[in-house]
């Protein structure tokens, strides 16, 4: 396929949303110490959505997808995920991690471990499927993400972009139903970006739930059923991405897209 | 048109400055008068000490005689070594009877054989084999040393280290000349080759636990003559207590480590206090309070011997200076490991198990190895409450009638000992660290 006709593609991308709710944020606060982060979250997200949120630094972006597995403990409200809410009860906090991907600035990829090894460690231990299957999980995943050949070396020999894509890949071989992205190109060179998103947007065009804080906003409008904007811990505007860049309606969005793009 | 360059650049050596010996001294040790100057007279003081000892312990020594007084007649200002040759098997066995020596030999070469596969290539299960190491050999030695009746808890641990000790081999053997786990040939044998994985494991075991049955019936008819723990000395006593010093500093120090990172206060709090207790206190004074204190708090009847006293406290105290060795290599992981490890779904223990605690480990290995030989070291302060350790043999040596007053020359040997150990534990840690650096493994 060309490049034009792939990018032609890309803009018409439909999701197949379903009337499935897959998380479901009510009401949630949180506080550091004195601090409000976030304040009083509501948020819906049916199967197969993919969400790109975008906001100022400090907004709380990163603290709402990752109170949604949990990595943050929430104080009020309910966060029910994949059915599944949490709360104190840890049996319910690993389940929803095995169903929820993550994908961090900054890769965590484990640098003692061998990338085929990064791969098949959840599947091995977590879902304890026979390791020869997990290998080939993980061989098809890495040529998913177009580094098979990678697969012996360690993190610490890959380039960024490289290593984001073994990221992706690790989660994709948990098999999840929902994948967090958390700024997964902030850290990156303008050539690996490109990388990194066209792993990301193939992703998206198998159906994946998924919720996306980044700042690429092309990205967003191909990809994006609904964009959300987070300013001081508080959801200021949503939209669908097309009425959301050429006619934001509050004060702070317009701000906001003005400085940015 | 392109201009393509058809030689390649020949390679120079470096300049010629740091890559010759004149060039290396004239940079780093003549580069001015006064340098010259300290140059000259550091090696005059060096040449002096050196020679001195070379003349006392090699060119005036004594290897041969059979009392000081001889020695002295001989040569007045060499060292005596007799004396040391002399009293060789004291100071490596203590008084150990000597017909039954062959056991410690015995159950160093056991040790040996039973470490040996960790450092052999393609051996399968290295893990276990370094856990049985730590939790079934000492059984096996400590019944190999002390001998006696077994009682039921020594009759099964025995039993298992030696089903331990030959599986381990034959897995090692295997391993090495057939590229296979012992597991898997067992399985070929009888005929589940093609069996998945769980029903292989358990067909394993059970031929273990087969193996364990014939072994317990073949231990209990016979028994090791008994060696009272008083008759325990020399190097041997050290690398006893040092040995399972070592071998449950590191367990113990994780365990304590992770008390004291817990989120859960009653343990937090505790093994706080625990370490925190331990570290304050000079090991001579554990020691002390071990073997005089100790007693008091055991209910009537119970008598500890002073060894088993020593080695818990010893145990202790290292425990807890490792732990802290432990906490500053697991804080230097950054938070995103944990993280990326709870994202796939792995717990706690997984988390710690797989990610947190492998590469913390590898962190402080010269840590670690650094505690392993102020450890060892240490141990000589058993001398002091009584036992006779390396060190307690080498003074008593100045206290047999025919090498009185014999001081020196013991103890030089000692400290040639314990450089030797120490020098080979050093090399090794490097070594390790060298080898375990995955950053620029290819
Ligand atoms: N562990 C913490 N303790 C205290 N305050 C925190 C902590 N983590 C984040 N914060 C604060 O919470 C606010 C929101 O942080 P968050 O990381 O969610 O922002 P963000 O929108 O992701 O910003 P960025 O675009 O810079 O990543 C920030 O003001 C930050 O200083
Ligand atoms: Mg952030």
């Amino acid at each position: 396929m060309s490049d034009t006709q792939n990018q032609n593609n890309r803009s018409q991308l439909k999701s197949a949303i379903s009337s499935e709710v897959m998380i479901d944020l009510n009401k949630v606060n949180k506080w550091y110490g004195d601090f409000h982060v976030l304040k009083d979250i509501d948020l819906i997200v049916h199967k197969g959505e993919r969400i790109v949120v975008c906001g100022p630094s400090g907004s709380g972006k990163s603290t709402l997808i990752r109170c949604i597995n949990h990595l943050e403990e929430h104080q009020e409200g309910t966060i029910v995920v994949d059915g599944i809410t949490l709360d104190k009860n840890l049996k319910n906090i690993d389940h929803i991690r095995t169903e929820v991907g993550m994908v961090f600035q900054s890769f965590n990829l484990f640098p003692h471990l061998s990338i085929l090894e990064n791969l098949t460690l959840g599947p091995v231990w977590v879902r304890k499927k026979p390791k020869a299957e997990a290998v080939e999980t993980a061989m098809m995943y890495l040529e998913r993400v177009k580094i098979p050949e990678q697969a012996d070396k360690f993190p610490g020999q890959l380039s960024g972009g490289q290593q984001q894509r073994v990221a992706i890949a690790r989660s994709l071989c948990m098999n999840p139903k929902i994948m967090l992205f958390d700024e997964p190109t902030s850290a990156l060179d303008p050539e690996m970006i490109k990388e990194v998103l066209d792993v990301m947007v193939e992703l998206a065009e198998t159906g994946m739930t998924m919720i996306v804080v980044t700042h690429e906003m092309g990205f967003a409008k191909t990809i994006a059923d609904r964009v959300i904007f987070m300013d001081e811990g508080d959801i200021v505007e949503e939209n669908e991405p097309n009425a959301f860049f050429d006619n934001p309606q509050h004060e702070r969005t317009k701000l906001f897209l003005s400085q940015i793009l | 048109m392109a201009i393509v360059t058809i030689s390649t650049s020949n390679s120079r050596p470096p300049p010629i400055n740091e890559a010759t010996l004149i060039g290396w001294m004239r940079m780093h040790l003549f580069s001015s008068p006064l340098n010259s100057i300290l140059t000259i007279l550091t090696t005059y003081i060096i040449y002096l000490t050196v020679s001195g000892v070379w003349v006392w312990g090699v060119v005036d020594a004594i290897w041969i005689a059979d009392t000081r007084r001889e020695c002295f007649d001989i040569n007045i200002s060499g060292a005596c070594w007799a004396g040391v040759s002399a009293w060789m098997e004291n100071i490596f066995y203590g008084r150990y009877p000597r017909e039954e020596i062959w056991r410690i030999d015995f159950g160093l070469f056991l040790l040996f054989l039973w470490m040996a596969p960790l450092w052999m290539p393609r051996v399968r299960g290295k893990v276990i084999i370094g856990m049985t190491t730590v939790f079934l050999y000492p059984f096996l030695a400590g019944y190999l040393f002390s001998g006696g009746d077994k009682g039921i808890f020594m009759s099964v641990m025995v039993s298992a280290a030696i089903v331990g000790i030959i599986a381990n081999t034959l897995n090692a053997t295997l391993g090495v000349l057939a590229d296979r786990s012992l597991s898997n040939f067992v399985n070929n044998k009888l005929g589940f080759g093609n069996a998945p994985e769980e029903k292989q494991q358990k067909v394993f075991l059970i031929f273990l636990a087969v193996c364990f049955v014939l072994a317990y019936i073949w231990q209990s008819g016979w028994q090791a003559e008994i060696v009272s723990w008083t008759k325990w000395g020399g190097l041997f006593l050290t690398l006893v207590i040092s040995g399972i010093g070592i071998a449950s500093a590191l367990p113990g120090g994780i365990i304590l480590a992770m008390g004291r990172r817990s989120k859960l206060p009653v343990i937090r709090v505790l093994s706080t206090a625990f370490i925190e207790l331990f570290r304050s206190v000079p090991l001579i004074t554990v020691l002390f309070m071990a073997t005089t204190m100790f007693p008091l708090f055991m209910p009537e009847g119970v008598v500890l011997n002073k060894l088993v006293q020593v080695i818990i406290a010893v145990c202790l105290f290292n425990a807890c200076y490792m732990a802290e060795t432990v906490r500053a290599g697991l804080q230097a992981i950054p938070k995103g490991q944990a993280e990326g490890a709870h994202t796939i779904g792995l717990g706690y223990w997984g988390t710690m198990g797989l990610i947190v605690m492998p590469q913390a480990l590898k962190h402080m290995i010269p840590n670690i190895v650094g505690s392993f030989m102020g450890l060892l070291k240490d141990t000589t302060l058993v001398s002091i409450i009584g036992l006779f350790d390396i060190l307690g043999m080498l003074r008593s040596i100045s206290r047999d009638t025919p090498w009185l007053g014999l001081h020196k020359e013991p103890l030089v040997f000692g400290a040639m000992l314990f450089f030797i150990i120490c020098f080979a534990m050093s090399k090794y840690s490097r070594h390790l660290e060298a080898k375990l650096s995955t950053g620029h493994k290819v």
